[in-house]
């Protein structure tokens, strides 16, 4: 493949799977400027390893794959980086229950339970929200299908746990 | 909450992505020419320093050494020599362990399975806590490298205690971090003490990191038992 055909490959891909980046970033990145930062660094990434690329997988196990990676890394890397979403307490609760409708809340008590988890749930989380197969996230994270399952059981009790909370 | 209607709340939140990111804007042919500012380990100036200065030193301490080797050592004292060549042997396989972990780290493969690469880069971050174990071994040549032959004829026992003491709480601290120092540990009092700062939050992160690799390992150890009893 030329360098052009190639530019244009990694511009195609872009194209079609530019929300698994967003994703990613929104999840593991609290500031947009990070989150930018992050998408660029995944971009770059996915570039570079482009002619790593093994058509045995499917194109987004790939890129979650990479993005992934990237962003354990970088929330790894990154001491500084500050935490967005408060933890929901009754006296934040208070007031914005009545300005907010239920949904939005719900969306906020995802984000945060999502921005609570440990590096590597959050990538299992994410995953699961994608409707993954289990065969895919097992592909993707590297763990047996089994185990997969197994996890997949007590985020949702986790979550189930979280809901019911903020519901009472 | 049920799963489908979780699901659809996660879907309901990409739709609500900022659309007008700058990145979108951003040029894929201005993004061939940018540099990462690599995700992993960024090459940072001090890193490039520490390694200029350590093989300076080393260097420096083997030109100096080999020659009082080969051609003043029946006048050289020898307490300087050894203490001083063992203070170099141990910095430079310091720095060999240092130089390895920064090249193998640019050489992972990103697009491998989440846990085997962070795996990987995890375990060899936290392999700095070699280099500060074998560093850690230099503690007891820095006590002896100024003795000299008068002090065994003109020292009075005082002295010796004082001395032998030093030496001995030294070598005694030295070998004790040396076998220590090491990931399970990490959460002992003595253990923050030492790697308290941000230079140190990457390895503390890694530890943390290494962890959570081995429960998701462990649960499907257990799922793998449970299944074939």
């Amino acid at each position: 493949m030329t360098q052009k055909e190639q530019r244009q490959h990694f511009q195609n891909i872009m194209e079609q799977h530019m929300g698994i980046l967003h994703k990613v970033a929104r999840s593991y990145c609290s500031n947009e400027e990070d989150r930018q930062d992050l998408i660029q660094e995944m971009m770059i990434q996915v570039w570079q390893s482009l002619h790593r690329y093994n058509p045995q997988y499917k194109i987004s196990t790939w890129l979650y794959r990479i993005c992934l990676n990237v962003a354990i890394s970088l929330y790894r890397k990154n001491t500084t980086r500050e935490n967005k979403y408060t933890r929901i307490t009754e006296q934040t609760t208070q007031i914005p229950m009545e300005e907010k409708t239920s949904n939005e809340m719900q969306i906020i008590l995802l984000e945060q339970f999502i921005s609570e988890l440990k590096e590597i749930d959050k990538a299992f989380m994410i995953l699961y929200l994608e409707d993954k197969s289990h065969a895919e996230i097992s592909e993707i994270l590297g763990i047996s299908i089994s185990n997969v399952g197994t996890k997949i059981g007590r985020l949702k009790d986790k979550l189930k746990t979280q809901f019911s909370q903020f519901n009472k | 909450m049920n799963e489908s209607e979780v699901k659809k709340l996660w879907q309901e939140t990409n739709d609500k992505l900022d659309k007008t990111l700058a990145i979108h804007q951003l040029n894929t042919k201005e993004l061939f020419q940018l540099k990462s500012f690599h995700f992993i380990s960024s090459m940072k100036p001090i890193k490039f320093f520490v390694l200029f200065t350590g093989f300076l030193w080393v260097g420096l301490g083997v030109f100096i050494l080999g020659n009082m080797f080969i051609y003043t050592l029946p006048e050289t004292n020898k307490f300087f020599l050894f203490s001083a060549s063992i203070q170099v042997v141990l910095t430079a396989i310091a720095l060999i362990i240092y130089l390895y972990q920064l090249i193998t780290i640019y050489q992972v493969d990103i697009s491998d399975p989440i846990l085997k690469t962070q795996k990987r880069i995890a375990s060899l971050k936290t392999s700095t806590l070699w280099v500060t174990r074998i560093l850690f071994l230099q503690l007891p040549v820095l006590t002896t490298f100024w003795w000299n032959y008068k002090m065994f004829q003109e020292w009075n026992a005082f002295q010796w205690v004082i001395t032998g003491s030093i030496t001995f709480a030294f070598t005694i601290l030295a070998v004790w971090l040396f076998i220590n120092i090491k990931i399970e540990n990490k959460d002992k009092k003595w253990f923050k003490l030492i790697f308290t700062g941000k230079e140190w939050t990457p390895l503390m992160k890694a530890m943390e990191l290494l962890n959570q690799i081995e429960a998701y390992h462990d649960e499907g150890k257990e799922n793998f038992n449970q299944s074939h009893q």
